[in-house]
């Protein structure tokens, strides 16, 4: 029989916190070991196209700076206007941190088995909060690192620093991720604890806060300027709106100042950014600390009493009707559709995303004779079209991402009650494709429309975006349908989690391949035959019609090949999906 | 060694336990008994520190599942209903780290995984991955892990799910062994033959109320039903096939039965 001991006798702090860290490593081992094992290839290939991202986007950046360093700007405002741009990108960025970090926090701290479980346990409840925070901060910190490395990378080369630069640039990213997180966790904590009974709609309220400052934000600072575009003017004037995301209490600003410090080899006070920021992250984890001390058991025990969790919902006619609308499409398809559009539209957390995602962009495309400059240059306008294009499709592939990648997988826990189900296993699948066809069509094509309508673009790019909006989509579809299925994740009950994870990862990176593959193939003919930009053309063409004529038949050649990969990648992930599926054990 | 004194716990506007007055004794095996809905699993997340009373209190070694948590829980074992593994732990990982949470030094560790993987015949898969465990296989290990600090109450949450008929019968003379070692077992279960047969008392809880608390031979003679099984006198007590229940009955007339006038374990009813 065990002798009467307090918890804490019992079990000290250190062992605790071995404890927990032996399992995080022998987890962490347990799956390499399965990787290396069992998935070896598909290992090499995410690992493979994430390089090829954070490449593209290093020379990508490489470029732009070396652009602005052209421009004839004095080295102060060269200087100026860098730390402007990249105070803006990670200020954008510790907005974004601090709600994923906050959302999946929530899902993997509130939602789970697995704490649940610990606190069974006589572990302190701040050990099961750091334990899962740091799930948290992992998951949502890989993209910041996929796009904030290369940032940096690519500053440092432009700049030419100091060894020391790359040297401090990983603690400064990982004391600066701890920051909005620690925010994140906290208000997550504060929320659940305060506001049990209307989480969700506390969440999507917040969002939509966020999404309107967020609006006015790029509002004010794209609004049309009063210099000519590029000149020292224009720069300061851009300067100027850019001030708010320099305060000087923003940990992005710490962040860029240190950085910027550390290249231009004043490591003194890059060092001083540093423990700043490594000060401040220490402290705001503190903080969510001791607000999960008191608040998470109370929490946890208020969540299963708060009405949200045995809702009752009534409307069953208006999903009558949409089934009947669905004429064509084969039954189980429609009920299929109907009761993933049910889910969608009962879970605020989702719907509120697309929303504010879709609603921001639809705000811009309408200002868009706003914010652009010189709207009289074809090759401009044309610019513009394409890249609102491209920036719709990757809009489209995250929601493709998020919400119909983890579809399979989720579906999948319950594959008992489907594999029993007198219906071909392929409908499932189909009636997935059907969903991610129709949930993302009618919004891009609106957008992309009406960004061709405010930028007063050629019919001929008009109807060709359409088109092209209409591959992306059937592309994107089947990628994010055939991936889910051959890659499910039938353990993991969090679609966030799920759509962060490597099949997640990897449909991500492949669905922007193919948008910028697609968007090139049809964007590049395009832009030289409207802005009459040919010149390597003229030099193997004796006059300009005949160019032009090239031109025309590689903007449908373009068009066609675009076909025939989104095809490929509708066709190619839906067979090996379809095939996976048929085979997947219940 | 458990005591529930005046509970209830409320879900929104649905009272899943009112006014639970309850307390188990050191060596006794107690078995909730209800249907679906009726509060045990309420009950039993509340006695583990997982849900808060909204009223009252209950206490775990003399140590409120509240205030002092952590305390309350570590003289407990936990085996819930359905059953929560790392899949990228073996059993043998997995045990190991149930037992450090549990304060135990390496040494005692060893010795309580041996012992344990004897009695619950884990030896031939506790170095496998438990993604690859049969239900059963799962259900055993965490028996295991519930029961490697030696706790001095043991609470379960439907004891049998997914145990093979030796392992069954393995579990219930386990629950009687740590019973007659000064253990206190509570339990919660459907199946009413086990209840029958290891429990040295009953509790039935209907709507969030205990209806009954006392043994078995009490509850024959409250029904005046002496050879009838606890299946009848569940039945008896909880449906009401167009009639009143006895509960019910009981309720209209004004009476009560006698277990519920004694000085432990009154309802609140």
């Amino acid at each position: 029989m065990a002798t009467i001991a307090s918890a804490d006798e019992l079990l000290p702090a250190e062992s605790e916190l071995r404890a927990f860290r032996l399992l995080r490593w022998r987890i962490v081992r347990s799956i390499i070991r399965q990787v290396m094992t069992e998935a070896r290839l598909r290992a090499a290939l995410i690992i493979a196209l994430s390089a090829l991202l954070w490449l593209g986007l290093f020379l990508m950046f490489v470029d732009g700076l070396r652009f602005l360093g052209s421009v004839n700007l004095s080295p102060d405002l060269y200087l100026q206007t860098v730390s402007a741009i990249i105070s803006m990108f990670f200020a954008a960025l510790l907005v974004m941190l601090f709600f994923s970090s906050g959302i999946i926090l929530y899902s993997s701290l509130f939602r789970s088995r697995e704490t649940l479980f610990l606190l069974t346990f006589p572990a302190r409840v701040e050990r099961v909060f750091l334990h899962k925070f740091h799930d948290a901060v992992l998951f949502s910190s890989w993209g910041f690192i996929l796009l904030g490395s290369p940032v940096l990378a690519a500053y440092g080369v432009t700049a030419g620093a100091p060894w020391y630069y790359y040297a401090l640039t990983l603690p400064f990213i990982l004391a600066f991720i701890y920051v909005p997180a620690a925010w994140g966790a906290a208000c997550c904590l504060l929320i659940m604890d305060r506001f049990p009974g209307s989480r969700r709609k506390f969440l999507a309220a917040g969002a939509l806060v966020a999404a309107v400052v967020a609006a006015w934000a790029i509002w004010s600072t794209f609004a049309r300027t009063s210099h000519d575009f590029l000149t020292v003017g224009w720069f300061q004037e851009m300067l100027s709106r850019l001030q708010i995301s320099q305060g000087k209490l923003l940990p992005s600003w710490w962040l860029t100042a240190g950085l910027l410090a550390a290249a231009e080899n004043m490591w003194a006070e890059s060092v001083k950014f540093l423990v700043l920021l490594i000060a401040n992250a220490l402290f705001f984890r503190q903080v969510a600390v001791w607000i999960a001390e008191t608040t998470l058991r109370r929490a946890i025990s208020a969540m299963s009493s708060s009405p949200e969790a045995h809702r009752i919902v009534r409307s069953a006619r208006r999903w009558q009707m949409l089934e009947r609308f669905l004429i064509g499409l084969p039954g189980p398809v429609r009920l299929f559709l109907v009761k993933d559009l049910r889910i969608f539209c009962r879970d605020p957390l989702q719907w509120s995303q697309f929303l504010i995602f879709f609603g921001l962009l639809g705000l811009y495309f309408l200002n868009i004779r706003r914010f652009s400059y010189n709207m009289q240059y074809a090759a401009w306008v044309n610019m513009l079209s394409f890249l609102n294009l491209t920036v719709v499709g990757l809009l489209m592939s995250t929601f493709t991402t998020r919400f119909v990648y983890p579809m399979i997988s989720i579906e999948g826990q319950r594959f008992w009650l489907l594999g029993l189900l007198p219906i071909r296993r392929d409908l499932i699948l189909w009636s997935k494709f059907a969903f991610a066809v129709l949930g993302t069509l009618p919004p891009s094509c609106l957008l992309v429309f009406l960004s061709d309508v405010m930028l007063d673009v050629d019919t001929l790019v008009l109807v060709g975006h359409q088109v092209t909006c209409l591959l992306l989509c059937v592309g994107l579809a089947g990628i994010a349908v055939g991936l889910g299925a051959r890659l499910p994740n039938l353990r993991e009950e969090s679609p966030s989690r799920i759509a962060a994870g490597f099949g997640g990862t990897l449909n991500l990176v492949v669905s922007t391949l193919y948008i910028v593959a697609v968007v090139v193939l049809t964007a590049v003919p395009a832009h030289c035959y409207l802005s009459g930009d040919f010149p390597v053309l003229l030099q193997f063409l004796s006059d300009r019609s005949t160019a032009q004529w090239w031109l025309r038949a590689m903007f449908f050649g373009g068009m066609m090949i675009s076909v025939v990969l989104a095809a490929i990648a509708t066709i190619l992930p839906m067979t090996i999906g379809l095939r996976a599926f048929r085979q997947l054990d219940f | 060694m458990i005591e529930f004194c005046n509970v209830t716990r409320r879900y929104g506007s649905k009272v899943a336990v009112r006014g639970l007055n309850l307390l188990v004794r050191p060596g006794e095996v107690f078995a909730l008994l209800g249907r679906n809905g009726a509060g045990k699993t309420t009950s039993i997340k509340m006695l583990v520190g997982l849900l808060r009373p909204d009223e009252g209190s209950i206490r775990v070694c003399g140590h409120d599942v509240v205030d002092r948590v952590r305390d309350a829980v570590g003289c407990l074992g936990y085996i819930p209903d359905s059953v929560f593994l790392y899949e990228k732990l073996t059993g043998r990982e997995f045990l190991e780290f149930a037992a450090s949470l549990r304060g135990l030094s390496r040494r005692e560790s060893e010795e309580r995984i041996l012992r344990e993987s004897q009695r619950f015949q884990l030896a031939e898969f506790l170095d496998t991955l438990t993604e690859t465990y049969s239900h059963g296989m799962k259900q055993r290990l965490v028996f295991a892990s519930a029961l490697l600090h030696d706790p001095r109450v043991l609470v379960i949450d439907e004891p049998m799910v997914g145990l093979d008929p030796p392992s069954v019968r393995m579990v219930k003379d386990l629950l009687r062994a740590l019973a007659a070692s000064g253990v206190a077992v509570f339990l919660s279960t459907h199946i009413l033959d086990i209840a029958e047969q290891i429990a040295d008392r009953i509790g039935i809880v209907d709507r969030g109320e205990l209806r009954y608390l006392g043994t078995l031979a009490e509850l024959q003679a409250e029904l005046s039903l002496p050879h009838s099984s606890l299946e009848q006198m569940f039945l008896e007590l909880t449906e009401s096939n167009g009639r009143p229940a006895r509960i019910e009955q009981w309720r209209t007339l004004g009476s009560e039965p006698a277990s519920e006038r004694k000085s432990e374990g009154i309802s609140g009813a």
